[in-house]
């Protein structure tokens, strides 16, 4: 699922198919890895040999033992969106045995599992599937094809006269269900490793999948249900101690003095110190248990020095917003006809005025790691999105070299982008260093919620013209607000170039932050979905100006696609509303329908949507609200019912419509579609953190409120039936939700909602 | 020392008396499945049961439960041995990042024990105390239906419930 700014110019398809390679094991089975022509890994220092142009990679793929078990390495994190599930569907469609019977693990850091979008191990952007269906179906289709040549030797007959069929080969010249005539894939596999991988590799049609678009189950979920898959909080490791560190309320304070002479004596206390890492300085407690050392960080005192932070709250930074963007309006992002003479022409305009909040990602699991310094080399084990920018946050906070940082990953307590920023890693790796002993850092849900690197707050100016004919003529947005990509940059760019020495690594960020747009991605946080406004106007301007915080900002469920949904269809129902709209007989449906005539499938959704929510017949009680958005490459649209009771709102239905190409697992999808909605109504109705003094206010879930069960509305998801190739799907259900929601209100109350959270006019 | 009584297993601890129970059954008996999540009983993912009854760990003084019977995601099912509870939670494929599940199949469990056949009023009652942040409420809530028309009529329901107890002495 979650969360990073989509490159546009990046292709989704890779052309790694010449590079796997099958090697055998001692122990009779067969390994699958990738190989990268002339690529260095870390393994060897990152030294590229001159003249090799492959470097085969042992720490690779897909694995066949002798004894029938397959081991798959899962190279992209499991935190809840279902990869876990999803690529080892794709692997088993392809290899033809029971998903059930692949034993996953996680990956470490390596470039082979470098997110192909991306060019960082990476999981975000909604991009797993996207990045892998190719590849990791080709790993499976190419080990089949080699399992049943081994058995056609075997038996020595045609290749052509043998099927592959959950875990086995069958000779099929035998009669087909001819139990006499079948080799388990473990017992062929020694014989396959010898093998060179076929350089044609055709993968199955779609008519013939058994698994993909069909497979209905849930990997995970048996650990899940019993308390038995084990997160980064539950790590363990001998002679561990636990870590709590303290921060300033602004994030760039430096500690000017600090007293633990109350703490020194309390049982359990080890060690406390100061700690600096890129992104915190604080005081370390390192104790016997987690217990003693949170009950010892009441008793510490830290006085802060002042920092740029003190002024700034929320007024100052939309005054700042404001007036860089009316000084300058920044990057042009989309340019269509000439606004400008639409404006000229125009018989009306119609502005509105939005500011959209901080908000905090709230993982249930909070932010934590464990690190473990050894003599000679550093290892880690964290929830992370991103383990090769977590190495490279770990070796930057101590003296360890990069190649000398091991990263393992866990499954995640939620991630929504939180964990692509790498500032717990560096604290625990740090604290470890210092401490010279394993630790365990944990955060408590307060320091989890004042420190988050959150979804920008930005500012966004919106006109509409109407011309002679009472249609709209020309839309213009206009946005201020901080980019998130130079909040990872940092970890981001050295990740890319891991062979780089450390002193090297602040020029990276450097020229990372420099090449945005250029070498690296454009950073569209705050901007993407507003500059791909999908309606067919003749005149159409989208402009970002860049204005900085200061505030930690990151990627957040949906990133820009969060805001910019909200203010998009928002604004455009309150057009659909306008009396020359009205007078065509079109209602917010229609509306968007017509002006979405270039784009099939999205009329498709609307309509589909719109159907099976019986658009025009609320629940009782309740109005509708439509609303369609487009993000990670897969179109949206829900209709919400909405009631107002006692001054509040009930939102009792979501209906949602999908079209995400070719779907893997469909429950998979209906359960992230469910999930995004109920993500984006948590920050719909109560989504804000507010910053006073550049220390942002909320603590815990009682002022930083999440939906609860009592809450959440009925949600019924319909997915499009679509061959094209796979878009995410972890995001592209929050982007939509908000305006569907405000949407409804506004048809009930005529009230306009220009903020979020939604708040009922008095 | 502190004596507790854990799915049906007794422990002498020497643990401070103010430490919340959450982190004396992960970190003393190393029993995992309960989590950490906002240390203020705010979101229910360190439900464990208290004589049968849903509390929140994370603020519970162990000193307080001392000699008392508690049960943890531990002692409600294996997953060899899946209660009809967690059983239902596979079936809907209910957890998505899983973090909170541990705490809402307690209270889950703790709502069927005492009502076995809850109306969807009774369940938003019974579970609104436990977040789940990646919402997956509308399954949480066919899986208790699902849990409570599997479950038996006969007062074998409890052992349906509980497949990992050891009986108490």
């Amino acid at each position: 699922m979650t969360s990073l700014t989509t490159p546009a110019n990046k292709s989704l398809t890779t052309t790694r198919r010449n590079f796997l390679k099958a090697t055998s094991m001692g122990t009779g089975g067969l390994m699958m890895s990738i190989a990268l022509p002339g690529c260095t890994t870390l393994k060897n220092g990152g030294i590229s040999q001159a003249g090799n142009t492959e470097q085969w990679n042992s720490n690779a793929w897909l694995r066949i033992d002798s004894d029938n078990s397959i081991h798959f390495v899962l190279d992209r994190v499991e935190m809840g969106q279902g990869t876990y599930t999803g690529m080892t569907s794709l692997l088993a469609e392809e290899l033809e045995v029971d998903p059930e019977k692949v034993q996953v693990s996680f990956a470490g850091v390596d470039s082979i599992y470098r997110n192909t979008i991306y060019g960082i191990q990476i999981t975000g952007g909604s991009t797993s599937v996207a990045s892998s269906w190719q590849i990791v179906r080709e790993a499976g289709a190419a080990t089949r094809i080699m399992l049943i040549k081994a058995a056609a030797n075997t038996w020595n007959i045609n290749e052509k006269d043998c099927i592959a069929e959950n875990g086995r080969v069958i000779n099929k010249a035998s009669g087909h269900k001819n139990y006499d005539q079948q080799i388990p894939f473990g017992q062929l596999a020694a014989i396959a490793a010898t093998y060179s991988v076929p350089s044609d590799i055709p993968l199955k049609d779609k008519a013939d999948f058994k698994i993909i678009g069909k497979y209905n189950k849930r990997l995970d979920a048996l650990k899940k249900a019993t308390g038995t898959a084990d997160y980064g909080i539950d790590t363990e490791l001998p002679g561990m101690k636990y870590a709590v560190f303290t921060r300033a309320g602004r994030w760039d304070s430096q500690i000017k003095t600090f007293d633990a002479s109350k703490i020194k004596n309390m049982p359990g206390i080890e060690q406390v110190f100061a700690v600096k890492t890129a992104s915190a300085m604080g005081i370390a407690i390192v104790a016997k248990s987690y217990w003693q050392a949170r009950k010892a960080q009441q008793q510490l005192t830290v006085k802060w020095h002042e920092s740029e932070l003190n002024n700034v709250d929320d007024a100052s930074i939309f005054a700042q917003y404001k007036s860089d963007l009316a000084a300058d309006s920044g990057k042009n992002v989309r340019s269509e006809g000439d606004f400008d003479d639409a404006l000229e022409n125009a018989i009306q305009t119609i502005t509105a005025e939005f500011e959209m909040p901080f908000l905090a990602h709230s993982t249930l699991e909070p932010q934590n790691c464990v690190a473990w310094a050894k003599p000679d080399g550093l290892e880690i084990w964290a929830p992370t999105q991103s383990p090769d920018m977590a190495q490279v946050a770990a070796a930057k906070a101590t003296d360890y070299a990069l190649s000398d940082v091991k990263i393992n990953t866990t499954f995640i307590g939620g991630g929504f982008g939180r964990r692509i920023n790498q500032d717990f890693v560096a604290e625990a790796a740090a604290i470890s260093e210092i401490s010279q002993q394993p630790i365990k850092l944990i955060w408590s849900r307060e320091e989890d919620t004042q420190r988050d690197w959150y979804r920008p707050s930005s500012y966004h100016k919106l006109s509409a013209t109407i011309d002679k004919n009472g249609d709209i003529s020309g839309w213009n947005h206009q946005m201020a607000g901080s980019g998130v990509f130079d909040y990872f940059v940092a970890d981001a760019a050295p990740a890319q170039y891991p062979f780089m020495p450390k002193f090297m690594f602040g020029l990276l960020e450097n020229a990372g932050k420099m090449g945005e747009g250029i070498i690296a991605p454009a950073d569209g946080s705050i901007y993407e979905g507003a500059e791909a406004i999908p309606y067919d106007f003749a005149n159409i301007n989208v402009d970002y100006k860049k204005s900085d915080s200061g505030i930690l900002v990151g990627n957040w469920r949906s990133v820009g696609y969060s805001h910019n949904g909200f203010i998009t269809e928002t604004f455009i129902d309150q057009l659909a509303q306008l009396p020359s709209i009205r007078a065509q007989k079109k209602d917010s449906y229609q509306f968007r329908y017509d002006l979405l005539k270039n784009h099939p499938r999205a009329q498709a959704v609307l309509k589909l949507a719109a159907e099976k929510a019986n658009w025009g017949t609320p629940l009782a009680g309740c109005t509708q609200g439509i609303s369609i958005h487009k993000s990670f490459g897969t179109w949206v649209a829900e209709v919400a019912d909405v009631k107002i009771e006692n001054n509040t709102i009930k939102v009792k239905r979501v209906v949602c419509a999908v079209d995400c190409g070719q779907v893997i697992n469909p429950d998979m999808v209906i359960a992230q579609m469910e999930g995004g909605i109920n993500f984006a109504l948590t920050a719909a109705l109560y989504g804000e953190i507010t910053i006073k003094e550049g220390i942002p206010q909320q603590t815990n879930f009682h002022d930083y409120q999440l939906l609860r069960m009592n809450e959440a509305p009925q949600i019924d998801v319909h997915i499009i039936d679509s061959d094209e190739k796979p878009t995410g799907v972890g995001e592209p259900g929050v982007p939509p939700l908000a305006a569907a929601v405000a949407n409804a209100i506004s048809a009930k109350t005529g009230q306009r909602f220009y903020k979020l959270p939604l708040k009922l006019d008095a | 020392m502190i004596k507790l009584t854990v799915n049906g297993i007794e422990h002498s601890l020497d643990v401070e008396g103010d430490t919340p129970l959450l982190w004396v059954v992960r970190d003393y008996l190393d029993l995992k499945g309960s989590k950490f999540g906002c240390g203020a009983g705010l979101c229910g993912a360190c439900t464990m049961h208290l004589n049968g009854n849903p509390i929140r760990t994370c603020i519970t003084p162990v000193s307080a439960v001392a000699g008392q019977a508690i049960t943890t995601i531990e002692g409600i099912g294996t997953p060899d041995s899946l209660s009809t509870v967690q059983q239902a939670w596979v079936e809907h494929n209910v957890p998505q990042c899983g973090y909170c599940q541990s705490g809402q199949i307690m209270s889950a469990t703790a709502l069927l024990a005492t009502n076995s056949k809850p109306s969807d009023q009774d369940i938003d009652n019974a579970m609104s105390g436990n977040i789940c942040r990646c919402g997956t409420y509308p399954r949480i809530k066919a899986a208790i239906h699902t849990a409570a028309s599997n479950l038996s009529t006969t007062s074998n329901a409890k052992n349906e419930l509980f497949t990992n107890i050891m009986e108490v002495k």
